[in-house]
């Protein structure tokens, strides 16, 4: 019996507890009208100082200070108005902050002094029907990338695809592409091509570039180094 | 009286720690990772382009007796629910290629078939046992992740993709 009461005991505090807590937001708010109190849940437009009259009202809900949140109550709208304006505001600082965090990514990853970026792009296309391109520098396999037809699609419509983005010391260096797919009469193709490039200080730019030999009917793969 | 509520305690304890101990970590609830596989016809598919449609993702093995018993019931499901946004991907995890392909030939499915031949892919979905079935939402989220196959999983597959593509 002992035991049970005591259960009793903590079953009635938890639900009196429960019950506080429950009340603690409806008490805050019967002294201040609703407009009032959304500046006062939302610290930030409070420290960045447009609505400083509305904030006193709501931190304070003395009995005075509840009549004088009625006048407030008409003119909601300019309090939302700045308040939307602000988490605009802050919305556009986010977006700002995470591009340049993504420039300073890149910049501490890809270093333009060692960065070297690889590029597919396709003109016209008649002859090859692209289907992967595998990528090695210095004999080393870097990327092999398949492309499913709504890539190679885009790629045909004009699109260029950075198919590598690494880094290379300063020197020479070898880059060979290999590149399957089917070729003209619907056979199997695959064809490799192959540059020696001289990796200086700044960043180094190849393309791979896929286009139709038309007299020969024959597709063409050629290396483009930007310098 | 304190004999009972302690046995009780025991038995609600370790009702509830059992399972979170047990559990292995699945993909639920996380983003699917993508991939690109080349399908038995020769073309390339990859997961992320049926972002807005739900996936059913089926890891098989043609030494997993329970692949036998699942790929006709997902086919059922793909002829049933394709005109509706399902699609339905099969990935060999075999290392036989040409075994497989036999394989997968002989069950005669109608949607495609792919081969994983990297270990990336298994290592990405927390594979645990073949098959392994994966749901994957409109949002390229998995929501169901089911380890083997037995009778009746196919009717627990169809209610909780109904429910995916109602969303």
């Amino acid at each position: 019996m002992n035991f049970k009461s005591r259960i009793v005991s903590i079953i009635l505090s938890a639900t009196l507890l429960a019950g506080a807590a429950g009340a603690l937001p409806q008490a805050a708010a019967p002294g201040a009208a609703p407009a009032a109190a959304v500046p006062a849940a939302v610290p930030v437009p409070a420290a960045a100082g447009a609505p400083t009259a509305a904030a006193p009202d709501a931190a304070v809900p003395t009995a005075p200070d509840a009549a004088a949140a009625a006048p407030a109550a008409d003119a909601p709208p300019a309090d939302f108005k700045t308040l939307d304006q602000e988490v605009q505001g802050l919305k556009k600082d986010v977006i700002d902050l995470n591009k340049d965090l993504f420039v300073l990514e890149e910049e501490l990853l890809f270093p333009a002094n060692t960065q070297v970026a690889v590029y597919v792009s396709m003109d016209v296309g008649s002859f090859f029907a692209l289907d992967s391109v595998t990528v090695k520098i210095d004999n080393k396999e870097v990327k092999n990338y398949l492309y499913t037809a709504r890539e190679a699609d885009a790629l045909l419509k004009g699109g260029v695809q950075q198919i590598y983005l690494g880094n290379l010391k300063v020197g020479k260096h070898e880059l060979v592409a290999f590149f399957t797919g089917k070729g003209p009469v619907e056979r199997n193709y695959r064809r490799g091509a192959t540059i020696n490039f001289d990796k200086g200080v700044g960043a180094k730019y190849l393309e791979l570039k896929i286009s139709d030999k038309v007299p020969k009917h024959q597709p063409e793969f050629t290396i483009k180094d930007w310098e | 009286m304190r004999r009972v509520l302690l046995i009780a305690g025991l038995v609600f304890g370790a009702a509830w720690v059992t399972p979170l101990s047990a559990a292995a970590p699945t993909m639920v609830g996380k983003d699917a990772p993508d991939f690109v596989l080349k399908a038995v016809d020769g073309t390339n598919l990859r997961l992320s382009e049926f972002r807005g449609q739900v996936v059913l993702v089926n890891f098989w093995a043609r030494w997993a007796g329970d692949s036998r018993q699942e790929m006709p019931a997902l086919n059922r499901i793909n002829t049933t629910y394709e005109r509706a946004g399902l699609v339905v991907l099969g990935i060999s995890v075999d290392e036989d290629l040409r075994r497989a392909r036999d394989f997968a030939d002989s069950m005669k499915v109608s949607y495609p078939i792919m081969f994983d031949t990297g270990s990336d892919l298994g290592r990405d979905y927390l594979l645990q046992k073949m098959p392994m079935t994966i749901l994957v939402d409109r949002s390229g989220v998995v929501r169901y992740s089911h380890v083997g196959f037995k009778r009746g999983d196919d009717r627990i597959y169809l209610e909780q993709i109904r429910e995916l593509l109602r969303e």
